[in-house]
């Protein structure tokens, strides 16, 4: 295949028919299948693809770092104009880091925790540069620091990474990265370990440094929503295959291929609510599991059933515009997107948070209080650290409140203590009209049954020993109500086949497993059901289906969600109320379309304006509230105000006290910003 | 991957079976009385025969007893001190060991605390005062070898415990209201168990060793009655002049140590993905 670059640009690296194999048996499975692409120089290249789909393999490939027993059996990899796959261990070695640097996704890993963080970055310099005198490396990786923007560079050059935050860690990372100027950064994930302002300000930082070298970047990522934002052309991934590339507006604006449409379908949008998303059916196969013909006819919706999908492998196409597609009917794609749309039903939300306060509600939350004691120092002083501080809210049957914060805000820790597997310090838990809190033995085994929990962790929720009949079985044992029909009636609620009864969770994949543990939840017929972030570790059109069958079963079985996550779009898609929370508190706590239309509290305001929009134009997408700093340490928060460390709008008045939740400025929205009135009114705030 | 696994499964398998077919096979056939001296046809080397022509396929030891026939009956004798002390010190150091991870404070402070006051008394020590207590009879050697080697069972049994009480496998549970001993029982023992079988297969070889330690003293297996350990160290005495006496018993060992090592560690690493911790990685 041949594929020509737009004519303008010079292309740096230039792949072609890589191909990725590993011995499986007596044969040899193509984990990536024939894959090439070009990339230009100083451009953002994004590889999306959901996991397995050999996105990082392929990077892998290119630092030539494939581990054994995979082995590259096919291919070209061309760096400007040097042919890589043809160096030797040492000629590789002058590549590497020079002009090929990689970030890995996960910041507390990638550093080394016993040696401080200016000597790795020292390191990487001396490594290309064995002239540099100590005080000239030195001077050159604070520099470094600098630029990634570490506040005191002078003096965090000789801490360890134990006592940099994430964010702070990854910017350590990318320093060490750029520390010869590469050509071409690849950045793996580089934000999915981050929360949302703290991602926000890593891919600042990634834009800066390559703006000041002028080089490329190939992101590679799950996220669409962060490719959408920060790439300039898009290579879509789907089980070891190229399926499609284009510009990000091409591919945004009119996917050539049904999985990048379907993909695209399936990400709930922060502005509007649909009666249920776009999933892609079925999960993606096994690489040695792959259907004849196209590797996504088993999912396709658009053209599974014709003859040419299911007997000839499309290859990469050229197609109007530069851009490539891999799909027999790509023409069709776009009316096909376009059908898809058009029969979800956007949702006419209706305000109804005067109900709220009429009727009784089944969970009732009230003042929740927990203190960790936390000994400091060598001599174990004693201090508390307040977790949970004042937590209030009413949840009615059959509806969804949504709890949104970043990592650290409590919200897994509010969960536990709902689930009374941490005991509160203070407050009250109505669930029913009874306390929760206080109940004891056979009352409390009694009233677990109506509070259920679904947890994040597909692998670690389910004990690996046991088989799936006796996982969804264990609820019932534990009551002595065991029935095995009522095991395989849960397991079809959750559109799971009977086979899977007598298997075991590590059979199945991350999506099946959730449904598994969704019926296990189910297993005792709960009012109420927590969902600890339990879709977001499933990758995008999976997440979609769980989503769907979430909303299905709370429609069938009147199921009231305590939904807790850290994703916007997604709990604006499910929830009917959602609370923010900061460091503990609720900060504010409304309808879901008043709090997402109507942000009172400068901290929701700035974490909307994370989210990133692919599906409005870049022009209209309104300014990026980029959050300074990080979570301020829980064990000594800032006075008045927790906010106020990180918010652009604080006054003086915000340090002496703190603000309470109350309704500033509409009926039944309540913040804890003492400017609200004037943050929720911008023309006020200019003026 | 799984079917490379199988097959040092399978190996393995297939020593194990060969060793044990070894020690309770050949006192069934035909063969010399381990007991049965022979002063005239001392230390002969592996198929020598004696002057009134009677062929001793492993040799004789120096009071002319037959190898063979030798190293199978301790073969037996080791086997079930071995097994027996296994199975004691894993009961105890099991149970104490996930009693102490899963309910931490006091309990945890206790159990650790006694674990570690019975490690800092040399463990020969208290053998010799255990034995002199409670003679020295095989099955009595099982257990007093089983009581003074729960430590290594118990520790390791603790630390996973430690992880796998936050699991959410175990949250969850505990979210529908099951009891510490459902959880202990369903699912942290089905966890460890395979881990403990592989810290139960480095112990087994501990273990015959240690009964060697003790006959040595007079405290272990009684003479004549033989045990691996024990010929491994009236062995080591004729060292230079027939070396056999010591290497076959030491080979009988290793064959059976490794074989045991090797099936549970296929048996773990086959069904299972909960991680060993990094220290007892092999």
């Amino acid at each position: 295949m041949n594929k020509p670059a737009a004519s303008d640009q010079k292309v740096l690296l230039s792949v072609r028919n890589l191909t990725i194999q590993v011995p499986v048996g007596n044969g040899t499975c193509n984990l990536v299948d024939d894959v090439s692409f070009d990339i230009m120089e100083s451009e953002v290249f994004a590889l999306v693809g959901e996991s397995g789909s050999g996105k990082s393999l392929t990077m892998m490939a290119v630092l030539g770092l494939l581990p054994l027993p995979l082995r590259m059996t096919q291919g070209t990899i061309v760096l400007r104009g040097q042919e890589l796959t043809e160096l030797d261990f040492n000629g590789m070695r002058q590549v590497r880091g020079k002009k090929m640097a990689i970030v890995f996704q996960d910041p507390m890993t990638a550093l080394n925790p016993v040696i401080r963080v200016g000597k790795q970055v020292d390191e990487a310099i001396r490594l290309h540069n064995p002239g540099l005198s100590a005080k000239q490396i030195r001077a050159r990786g604070i520099e470094l620091f600098r630029q990634v923007g570490i506040p005191n560079p002078e003096q965090r050059y000789d801490q360890f990474p134990n006592e940099f935050s994430g964010g702070m860690r990854q910017r350590v990372v990318i320093a060490i990265a750029m520390a010869n100027e590469p050509d071409l950064l690849i950045a793996d994930e580089p934000t999915t370990a981050l929360d949302v302002t703290i991602q926000a300000q890593v891919m600042d930082v990634l834009r800066e440094v390559r703006e000041r070298t002028g080089a490329a970047m190939i992101l590679i990522s799950h996220d669409l929503g962060l490719v959408a934002e920060h790439a300039d052309r898009i290579g879509v991934l789907y089980s070891g295959s190229l399926v499609e590339t284009g510009t990000t507006e091409q591919v945004f604006g009119a996917p050539q291929h049904p999985y990048t449409a379907g993909l695209i379908a399936s990400l709930p949008r922060v502005d509007q609510k649909v009666d249920r998303l776009y999933s892609i059916p079925g999960f993606v196969p096994a690489p040695d599991k792959r259907p004849k013909g196209c590797a996504f006819s088993t999912r396709c919706e658009m053209s599974r059933d014709r003859d040419a999908c299911t007997h000839a492998r499309p290859t990469l196409r050229s197609m109007p515009e530069g851009r490539h597609s891999a799909c027999h009917y790509a023409e069709e794609t776009e009316s096909w997107a376009k059908a898809q749309a058009a029969a979800r039903v956007v949702l006419d939300e209706v305000d109804d948070s005067a109900l709220r306060q009429a009727a009784e509600p089944i969970l009732s939350v009230q003042d929740l209080q927990k203190e960790f004691d936390v000994s400091r120092g060598f001599l174990g002083r004693r201090a508390k650290m307040k977790a949970l501080r004042g937590i209030s809210f009413d949840i009615l049957k059959g509806r969804t409140l949504g709890l949104v914060g970043e990592s650290g805000c409590g919200k897994s820790t509010l969960a536990r203590v709902l689930l009374r597997l941490m005991e509160a310090s203070g407050g009250q838990v109505m669930l029913n009209g009874k306390p929760l809190l206080t109940m004891q033995g056979s009352a409390l085994r009694s009233a677990r049954r109506n509070l259920q929990v679904v947890f994040q962790d597909p692998y670690s929720s389910l004990d690996p020993r046991m088989t799936v009949h006796d996982i969804i079985a264990e609820p019932m044992r534990i009551h002595d109500c065991y029935d095995a029909a009522r095991v395989n009636e849960l397991l079809a609620h959750v559109g799971l086949g009977p086979e899977a009864l007598l298997r075991r969770p590590g059979q199945f994949s991350g999506g099946q497993r959730q449904r598994i543990a969704i019926a296990r939840a189910l297993a005792l017929q709960p009012d109420v059901l927590i969902l600890d972030e339990a879709v977001s570790a499933l990758d995008v059109s999976i997440q979609a289906q769980v989503i769907n069958l979430l909303r299905d079963l709370q429609a069938e079985f009147g199921l009231t969600y305590v939904f807790i996550s850290h994703d916007l779009s997604v709990v604006r898609h499910i929830s009917d109320d959602v609370a923010v929370m900061y460091l503990g508190r609720i900060i504010e706590y409304g309808s879901v379309r008043e709090v997402f239309e109507n942000p009172e509290h400068p901290y929701t305001q700035a974490l909307l304006s994370a989210i990133p929009r692919h599906h409005v134009p870049e022009a209209e997408r309104g300014e990026r509230i980029l959050l300074a700093g990080d979570l301020p340490n829980p064990l000594s928060p800032p006075s008045g105000c927790a906010f106020r460390s990180r918010c652009r709008h604080a006054v003086a008045s915000c340090a002496q006290s703190e603000p309470e939740l109350i309704e500033r400025t509409r009926p039944h929205h309540q913040s804890a910003c003492l400017r609200a009135e004037e943050l929720s009114n911008p023309a006020k705030l200019a003026s | 991957m799984l079917s490379r696994l199988s097959f040092s499964g399978y190996f393995a398998l297939l020593m194990l079976v060969l060793t044990l077919l070894f020690i309770f096979g050949v006192t069934m056939l035909p063969s010399y009385d381990p007991y049965g001296q022979n002063l005239a046809a001392g230390l002969l080397p592996p198929g020598g025969s004696s002057f009134d022509g009677r062929y001793y396929l492993l040799g004789t030891d120096q009071l002319g007893r037959d190898m063979l026939s030798r190293l199978a009956l301790a073969g037996q004798v080791s086997f079930a001190i071995g097994a027996g002390a296994v199975m004691v010190s894993l009961v105890i150091g099991v149970t104490l060991g996930l009693i102490a991870g899963y309910f931490r404070g006091p309990v945890e402070m206790v159990i650790m605390g006694l674990a570690d006051l019975q490690l800092s008394i040399p463990r020969i020590l208290l053998l010799i005062v255990m034995a002199a207590i409670l003679g020295p009879s095989p099955w009595m050697l099982a257990v007093i070898l089983g009581i003074t080697s729960w430590v290594a069972y118990g520790r390791v049994a603790r630390g996973m415990a430690l992880s796998l009480r936050e699991r959410e496998f175990v949250l969850a549970a505990r979210a529908q209201g099951s009891t510490a001993t459902w959880n202990i029982r369903k699912h942290l023992l089905p966890n460890v168990l395979p881990q403990m079988m592989i810290v139960g297969s480095y112990e087994f070889g501990q273990i015959v060793v240690m009964e060697a330690s003790l006959s040595y003293l007079g405290l272990g297996v009684q003479p004549p009655l033989p045990s691996w350990g024990m010929m491994v160290s009236e062995g080591q005495t004729y060292l230079e002049l027939a070396p056999y006496l010591a290497v076959l018993p030491s080979i009988a060992l290793f064959v059976l140590v490794a074989s045991l090592q090797f099936l549970s560690q296929a048996f773990t690493s086959e069904n299972d993905s909960v991680d060993l911790p990094e220290r007892i990685k092999g």
